[in-house]
């Protein structure tokens, strides 16, 4: 009996280690991420054309290229436009109301182990699309590559970057 | 299983689970993004802010900048524009974020019920409490309120007393352990003069140091090491390249002693006896300065009874040191005495010795306008605990001493305490004394909160906040300040809302004393920025007072058969660093014990007391007993116990509690040493120490050459490195090749590197039992081997060197990794990837410098210190290696902004956190593909200092070069 339980067994759970191992990437991007409100990148970046660092500001200054604060959303959607941002603009109109914040959902994540930071690819004159595919085109923001360490490289390869682990990996 | 769950769905859920259970650390992180509502402006996520602020963990009040990422300080480091830090600070000031951060900080306001347990209290209920108490406390008559405290700045020390004025109470008392009364006792006596002097000691050729330990605790130790290591340094004196000439007298080797000359080994109380020794070789061999003003015939008779023989036959000490030191004192052009004795008569003898060598408003300088002492006198001391135990008080507030801990138990303050209907505690982490409070506040550290320093003419600190508070806390300034403004009608009494105001006021006030015509705002706006008002102080001229000869001190006498000596601990002082994990775990640099106490004992002592290495022995003084292991050691004098001060907590957290013994409870008021008795009691302790070896068994791995063979330009013979044996083609190093410059000869031991490692790096401290493991995580350490025997005459006393990784450019390491996890980075760093590296340790086996650490343990900061992390620095798993990286994350900030600024990286511009730390600069970092850089320019102009650890050895072709330990070579000139 044990001799046929064990190596089943056995084979079962690093069967299924690596399976999990392999699909269960808790870092690549997500698709078919549910935002708290109906955004639309195709509007904005799209129609509108602005430009990404008009809300991403700190792209250009720092690792996180950062999520526009509320206070840029009421900038344009100020109670003067009718059919703003009701949730949003409502708590700058009304003082009565706690501050408004939006917990919008990640597309990206990377693991601790990698310090990325977008402030030299900025300036290095990567456009975001490249990373972040045409946004632009996107009601609702869906990865189109996937940012793994092999996507990286292709890219410092081509460029002539540095390709020292160092850099990133610290 | 029988029922519904077949054998190979639970074979599938036992695996899924498994497997799931299998591959910790891949929960993703945050899944969501929460933007600001207004942004700061003043804040970028990922960029660091730097705030100016002041140290507060010790009385040397240094100037620091806090690094500040999204909202919480991760790091300290020493502000370069405050005269007294000059941009750095010891491991003490590093390790402050941990008191900040400690997870045994109280959380909120607790009342002690009857029962004797704690109950939580929101802070309105508290503060009812407490100003219902103090309502009645005023009501009931004058002085039934009381306050002692640690000083806390000018403006804090303002307020507390306008707020116990309120109270109708004039009771403030400004009290700590080691406030060493005496040296200012003694500065009245001989100059009339209620603040002590600054010292020079870069001024001077000699230096004596009786029992002042500069380099570790005494005074303003950053300070002191800079201006050691300056007069260390090999530099022309009349005409000849020389170091300075120092001694060191006191009963224990330390590290101060050890970075000196000579160590003149000495019963505590003997200290006094040796200066008037020298003084009398002064004074017969004509070496008092015609300058100074002295009668050499009153001198005559003052010394009579010191002849160096005399002394010798009391003392022990050989009278043929006394002579040398005299002569190195009286002979050389500037001289300093320094006295951190328990004594006044060594701090009188040490100020004689500095006035008739003419060496006052040289080496040693009063000040104009110098602060008065922000201690109260011991009378006041007594007298508050007299009406403690008089029950004449209703209310006594504590704040940031720990009386019960740290008194000595003939004070009885614990009895008095108990005489005092209300006693309320306002601290960080709860000690002994709060055990014996009833309402306990938990009070803003001092990074959370305003407050100014003035520790000395000239030097004006502002501490402002640098984040918003950790925990439920408030600040105590505040408290009083609403308190004392509920209490009083009209708002002229306490004419401040808040300690932001109060320091405001004060720095107006400071505006007008020196007269700027700025406007106030932009003044302390730009004070702020500063981290203070620094301003040239007035040096002032000063008479001895002659009446100092009348009283002679009394000769010494042979003193007891055994003598405890107790000393403040370098990292944990007079205990209020035993809370923070880093200075626990951090070796004390000579004795190199972690995590406890331990008794210094002689090897020779040892024999006549029947003791064995590491057994408990039992110490018994007229106040006290004490338990623990004895450490068997030269590094004391015969007939000496030592032990260091800091451990033996009955409460302070969890780090704290419960190891090592309390040196205050052998004392008597005032003393730090006394008779003794000692008995072995057969059992045996376990002290734990990272040191392998004393001996460095032949090998280079720190070396030292005379000043005299500098000055002639003779380098040691040094073996050659065999070879070449190139197996592979050279690196090529096509921008940078990072290296260090280390002077040895600066290094003073102190360990500000290590504690800024462990800052920087986000490394695990892994606790007593780890350590014995041989598992200790420092990058960094200080290493320290004794001279062998015979070769004493030409060495120095001790061999100090920082120790860290020294990125070889044939690096054993880097081949040996079946992963390619340590590699060589492309700018000379040997590289070690977290996320690639499988645990085999090959590398670790095969370093020879065992700088690699190895992660055994998931390392754990229990919250909140973990909000102390480096978001820049990736925390290692368990199973992971990991080493120095010259602070890479540090290189590639910098490097990223000479990008963006499209300008090539500038020397200077990139230096790791021990380099950055180093009261004494011994670090230098910089790129040696730049012979233009200050660290390459420093190795080539001491080229015949410079040396790499066991490259001859092993041909690894180090990074970092060494530059010589310079000694004096015994009995040559």
């Amino acid at each position: 009996m044990n001799r046929i339980l064990i190596p089943v067994a056995l084979a079962t759970f690093v069967g299924g280690l690596t399976v999990l191992a392999f699909s269960q990437r808790p870092w690549a991007p997500r698709q078919d991420v549910e935002q708290p409100i109906p955004f639309s990148h195709r509007i904005h970046a799209g129609v509108n054309k602005i430009p990404c660092q008009y809300c991403h500001e700190y792209a250009r200054r720092s690792q996180t290229s950062g999520v526009p604060p509320v206070q840029r959303c009421v900038g344009c959607h100020g109670d003067a436009l009718v059919g703003g941002l009701q949730p949003v603009t409502r708590p700058w109109t009304d003082h009565a109301q706690p501050p408004f914040e939006i917990r919008w959902n990640r597309v990206y994540t990377l693991p601790d182990f990698v310090k990325f930071t977008h402030q030299p690819h900025i300036w290095a004159g990567v456009a975001c699309q490249e990373c972040h595919g045409p946004v632009e085109t996107m009601d609702r923001v869906e990865p189109v590559h996937e940012i793994n360490m092999g996507f990286c490289l292709s890219c410092h390869e081509k460029r002539g970057a540095t390709q020292d682990c160092f850099v990133c990996h610290h | 299983m029988s029922e519904g769950l077949s054998r190979r769905s639970f074979l599938k859920i036992a695996s899924a689970a498994g497997a799931a259970a299998a591959i910790p650390g891949c929960e993703p992180v945050g899944r969501e993004l929460i933007p600001y509502v207004v942004p700061d402006e003043n804040v970028i996520p990922g960029v660091p802010s730097f705030y100016a602020t002041v140290c507060s963990e010790c009385s040397a009040g240094c100037g620091v900048i806090a690094r500040v990422r999204e909202g919480r300080v991760i790091k300290l480091e020493g502000n370069p524009k405050d005269p007294i830090s000059l941009g750095r600070l010891c491991a003490r000031g590093q390790a402050a974020l941990q008191g900040l951060y400690n997870p045994d900080r109280l959380a909120h306001p607790f009342v002690r019920r009857d029962d004797g347990r704690l109950r939580r209290v929101s802070w309105d209920v508290a503060t009812r409490e407490l100003l219902g108490r103090l309502e009645t406390a005023a009501k009931a008559g004058k002085d039934r309120v009381a306050y002692l405290a640690r000083p806390q700045g000018p403006t804090f020390d303002k307020v507390a007393k306008t707020w116990l004025s309120a109270w109708n109470s004039t009771k403030a008392v400004f009290w700590e352990p080691l406030a060493r009364p005496v040296a200012r006792q003694a500065a009245q006596e001989c100059f009339g003069r209620s603040d002590v002097p600054v010292y020079h000691l870069d001024q001077a050729e000699a230096l004596i140091s009786f029992g002042a330990d500069f380099n570790e605790t005494w005074e303003s130790p950053v300070e002191m090491a800079r201006q050691y290591a300056a007069f260390r340094a090999p530099k022309e004196r009349r005409g000849k390249l020389s170091i300075g000439r120092s001694a060191y007298v006191g009963p224990r080797m330390n590290v101060t002693a050890a970075k000196c000359d000579e160590w003149i080994a000495v019963k505590p109380g003997h200290e006094a006896a040796i200066a008037m020794s020298v003084l009398y070789v002064l004074v017969r061999q004509g070496w008092v300065s015609p300058n100074s003003g002295f009668d050499i015939g009153t001198l005559k008779s003052f010394v009579q009874g010191y002849e160096p023989d005399t002394i010798s036959q009391q003392t022990g000490v050989p009278a043929e040191a006394i002579v040398r030191m005299g002569q190195m004192f009286g002979q050389a052009e500037g001289a300093v005495a320094l006295a951190g004795t328990d004594d006044k008569e060594t701090h009188v003898a040490a100020f004689i010795l500095n006035a008739v060598t003419g060496n006052l408003g040289k080496t040693v300088v009063f000040l104009e306008d110098a602060p008065a002492s922000p201690y109260s006198p011991q009378a006041d001391v007594d007298g508050l605990i007299q009406a403690m135990s008089q029950k004449q008080l209703d209310v006594l507030v504590v704040s940031g001493v720990n009386p019960v801990y740290s008194m000595p138990p003939a004070a009885k303050f614990n009895d008095a305490l108990r005489q005092v209907p209300l006693v309320v505690w306002c601290g960080l982490v709860p000690d002994e004394t709060a055990e014996h409070a009833h309402l306990l506040l938990p009070v803003h550290h001092p990074l959370e909160a305003w407050r100014d320093i003035a520790p000395r003419a000239g030097v004006n600190g502002i501490g402002q906040p640098v984040m918003q508070p950790v925990f439920e806390s408030r600040d105590l300034g505040d408290l009083m300040l609403t308190t004392a403004r509920a209490a009083s009608a009209d708002s002229k009494t306490v004419p401040w809302e808040s300690m932001a105001d109060a320091v405001n006021a004060s720095f107006q006030a400071i505006q007008k004393q020196i007269g700027d015509k700025n406007k106030p705002e932009d003044f302390f706006a730009q004070a702020l920025r500063d981290g203070g008002v620094y301003a040239e102080a007035k040096a002032v001229e000063v008479k001895f007072n002659a009446s100092v000869f009348q009283n002679k001190p009394k000769p010494p006498g042979a003193g007891p058969d055994l003598a405890l000596a107790v000393y403040p601990h370098l990292f944990l002082y007079d205990g209020r660093g035993a809370d923070k994990p880093w200075l626990q775990e951090t070796p004390e640099p000579v004795d190199q014990i972690v995590w406890d106490s331990w008794a210094s004992v002689h090897p020779e002592t040892a024999k006549t007391l029947g003791i064995s290495s590491e057994e408990v022995i039992e110490i018994q003084t007229d106040q006290g007993m004490a338990a623990l292991p004895a450490l068997i050691t030269e590094h004391v004098r015969p007939g000496v116990i030592a032990v260091p001060l800091g451990q033996g907590h009955s409460a302070y957290g969890r780090y704290a509690k419960g190891r090592g013994v309390n040196g205050f409870s052998l004392l008597a008021p005032g003393a730090l040493s006394a008779t003794v008795k000692v008995r072995a009691t057969g059992a045996k302790g376990q002290l734990v120490t990272p040191l392998f070896s004393e001996d460095m068994m032949g090998r280079n791995i720190v070396e030292a050459m005379s000043i005299e063979d500098l000055a002639r330009g003779v380098a040691p013979e040094r073996e050659k490195a065999p070879g070449p044996y190139e197996m592979y083609s050279a690196f090529k190093y096509p921008t940078h090749k990072w290296g260090m410059t280390i002077d040895v000869n600066a290094c003073v031991g102190c360990s500000a590197c290590v504690a800024a490692c462990y800052a920087e790096n986000n490394l695990a401290f892994v606790g007593k039992d780890g350590v014995a493991s041989g598992r200790i995580m420092s990058w960094m350490r200080i290493e320290r081997y004794a001279p062998p025997k015979d070769q004493a005459d030409k060495a120095p006393l001790l061999y100090i060197t920082p120790m860290l990784c020294q990125q070889c450019s044939h690096a054993p390491c880097e081949p040996v990794c079946p992963v390619f996890a340590a590699y060589h980075t492309q700018e000379g760093i040997n590289g070690q990837n977290y996320n690639r590296c499988v645990g085999t340790r090959y590398c670790e086996n095969n370093c020879p410098y065992k700088v690699r650490r190895f992660n055994w343990y998931k390392p754990e900061w229990p919250a909140p210190l973990h909000l102390q992390l480096n978001p820049d620095v990736t925390v290692r798993g368990a199973g992971v290696m990991e080493k120095c990286t010259f602070c890479i994350q540090r290189i590639v900030y910098a490097e990223i902004n000479a990008k963006t600024e499209n300008r090539p990286l500038r020397d200077g511009e990139t230096v790791p956190a021990c380099a950055q730390t180093c009261p004494t600069n011994a670090i230098t970092f910089g790129d040696q593909n730049d012979p233009q850089s200050e660290m390459m320019r420093r190795r080539k102009d001491n080229e015949l200092r410079a040396y790499r650890v066991l490259n001859a050895e092993f041909n690894t072709l180090p990074s970092i070069t060494y530059l010589r330990e310079l000694y004096h070579e015994k009995g040559r000139a």
